[in-house]
């Protein structure tokens, strides 16, 4: 059992050669993992990467093919029941009773838990305050709006004092308004000493928020390190030029590829161009384009993407299977 | 030190969390506490609460009174005849309603809620066949009623009616593990519905609910003398009228049948859709 909440040393979550197969698919592959209590520790990785099967095997609604995984020291399949006392899951597919109201959902949540009428009346008040629903409070969730929703699933997690609280994609599909929003309560719960393990198909976010950054895809970690040690490997900004065809992004990346070090999408008709002196490199780029004439569709700076950090980190675009129909994907 | 602080912004640290009970006390806590969950949302979403209201209503309406006016049952009012039928009918419905709603559930992902918490795990799928038993169960009721206001009179004695209320109540079993079991296959609420009312319809008509078995043409008088829906209706029948049906060893004998029938559909559904519900991930 942990005990203290400031004990930096001591691992909430460990797992070990985690494994997870679906039929012949394998989903997660030989997955390490350790988080420290009173850490964050982001999985950041795209779509279909194996983010939400290590969520649903660490919460115990998914058992592991081979490998293990503990929480607070529980085994994760044997201990099954004594994992789901201590962590606390907000996921995508964690989901609230549509046709209760937010306040409803989270006495349920509450008296689900263990607490009584009495505790559990109290705990939802204080809930409603801290998060703020209580405009909403009497809502059907499923007319509420999507912060709004996410607000009430972080609070329905925080019914009890979790040892480790795992937000899977807290914020996907949230406007950005809302996302600060959980962004500035997930900061709160962490400067009180929770234990954090966050998925995100966003770099912004992990970076963010995470203490720890585990890259990861097609179920392996490809890479980890702290936000700053991953972005001084990923370069901070690049110049995107957008060709408006290919014969002219060929001659784009003719142009450039001399002076500058150009990563070339096809499908995508784009070139980037790494830019750490930011405006610097934007009209160094601008002025060769220029001098020649050759028209463009979009030029920009931009912050890395996701995409960017995995072909900086891994050498490998996050779904190398693009490679391939970027070659035969020739518009027509 | 930062105890202090989580107490200070945390409701859940203020209140302290009873001693965990015998796991059978949390086990009926549980399954409680998820049935009020069931019952509570039923007068929010308009299309369970005319399933188990309107529907019947305008069934029983619709029936007695469109084919009352040409259907002649010997020695038997039609209403007589009828709402046997239609408590049977009722009964096999309970498939479809149960299906879509445990498909509803699982779809949602309402149900991955509840299993990452807790509780005990019987519960959370306890809770959806006992909540959907209390549904049908208002529905039946409500059949009953508009039968007895509009002419059923039923000819039983207390003993026939503490008959008829335990094999409602086992049909209700039976048929509800058997949608739930469906539901948690089919995993879509639409594609529930639909597959629900090819198989469920079709049988329930051929299942003397509303005409005589007897008088059918070959093909469909055979099905129906084989169709399990036909053991409740004539088991119903049997009880409120103590006229069994004839054609086939299980109209002849509907209330063995009819129990044998919903006890061979429990022994099969029941640890089916326990271990589909354990090992669904």
């Amino acid at each position: 059992m942990t005990q203290s909440l400031t004990g930096r040393d001591e691992l909430v979550v460990v797992t070990r050669g985690l494994t997870k197969h679906f039929g012949d698919f394998v989903a997660v592959d030989d997955f390490d993992l350790e988080v420290a209590a009173g850490t964050v520790v982001s999985l950041l990785g795209p779509n279909g990467a194996g983010k939400t099967t290590i969520v649903r095997m660490l919460a115990t609604l998914s058992e592991p093919t081979a490998g293990s995984a503990t929480v607070c020291g529980y085994d994760v399949v044997r201990n099954a029941d004594s994992v789901r006392s201590v962590l606390s899951l907000t996921g995508q597919f964690a989901a609230l009773e549509d046709n209760l109201t937010a306040r409803e959902n989270l006495l349920l949540m509450a008296r689900l838990r263990g607490y009584q009428k009495g505790s559990a009346t109290r705990i939802v008040e204080g809930l409603i305050e801290r998060f703020d629903i209580g405009e909403f409070r009497d809502k059907l969730v499923k007319s509420v709006s999507g912060g709004q929703r996410r607000r009430v699933d972080l609070a329905a997690s925080l019914v009890i004092q979790p040892k480790v609280l795992v937000l899977d994609e807290p914020t996907t599909g949230l406007d950005p308004r809302s996302r600060q929003v959980v962004w500035s309560t997930v900061r709160d719960l962490v400067s009180e000493g929770v234990t954090l393990f966050l998925t995100t198909q966003y770099l912004e976010e992990a970076d963010a928020l995470a203490d720890h950054i585990v890259l990861i895809d097609h179920g392996r970690a490809t890479a980890a390190g702290t936000p700053n040690d991953l972005k001084s490997r990923i370069g901070d900004q690049r110049v995107d030029i957008v060709a408006v065809d290919l014969e002219s992004l060929d001659t784009l990346t003719a142009m450039l590829s001399g002076a500058f070090s150009v990563v070339v999408s096809r499908d995508q008709r784009m070139i980037s161009i790494p830019a750490p002196n930011e405006v610097a490199d934007l009209s160094a780029v601008t002025a060769v384009i220029g001098a020649d004439g050759t028209l463009v569709d979009e030029i920009a700076l931009r912050r890395p993407t996701l995409d960017d950090a995995f072909l900086a980190l891994t050498g490998q675009p996050s779904h190398p299977t693009n490679e391939t129909s970027d070659q035969e994907e020739v518009p027509a | 030190m930062s105890s202090i602080a989580i107490s200070r912004v945390d409701p859940a640290a203020n209140e302290a969390l009873p001693p965990r009970p015998a796991r059978f006390q949390r086990f009926v806590r549980e399954t409680t506490l998820l049935v009020a969950r069931g019952l509570q949302t039923i007068p929010r979403v308009p299309s369970r609460l005319s399933d188990v209201t309107i529907q019947p209503i305008v069934f029983t309406l619709l029936f007695l009174y469109v084919f009352g006016s040409a259907i002649h049952i010997p020695h038997m009012t039609y209403q007589n005849y009828l709402l046997p039928g239609l408590i049977g009918q009722s009964l096999a419905f309970g498939v479809i309603g149960a299906g879509v709603a445990t498909a509803t559930d699982f779809g949602s992902g309402v149900i991955d809620r509840f299993r990452s918490l807790p509780v005990t795990r019987l519960s959370v799928i306890t809770s959806q066949v006992v909540g959907q038993i209390i549904e049908q169960i208002l529905g039946i009721v409500i059949v009953a009623g508009i039968g007895l206001a509009l002419g059923w009179r039923p000819h039983m004695s207390p003993w026939g009616l503490i008959e008829l209320v335990l094999l409602v109540l086992l049909g209700l079993s039976a048929f509800t593990w058997f949608g739930v079991l469906m539901g948690m296959i089919v995993k879509s609420s639409d594609a529930m519905q639909g597959i629900g009312f090819a198989i469920v319809f079709p049988l329930s008509f051929l299942a003397g609910t509303f005409v005589p078995i007897s008088g059918m043409k070959t093909i469909p008088r055979v099905i129906g003398e084989w169709d399990p829906l036909s053991a409740l209706v004539a088991a119903i029948r049997k009880v409120t009228e103590g006229t069994p049906a004839h054609g086939s060893w299980q109209l002849e004998h509907p209330v063995i049948a009819m129990v044998v029938w919903c006890a061979l559909i429990i022994a099969i559904c029941v640890p089916l859709a326990l271990r589909r519900f354990k090992l669904s991930n």
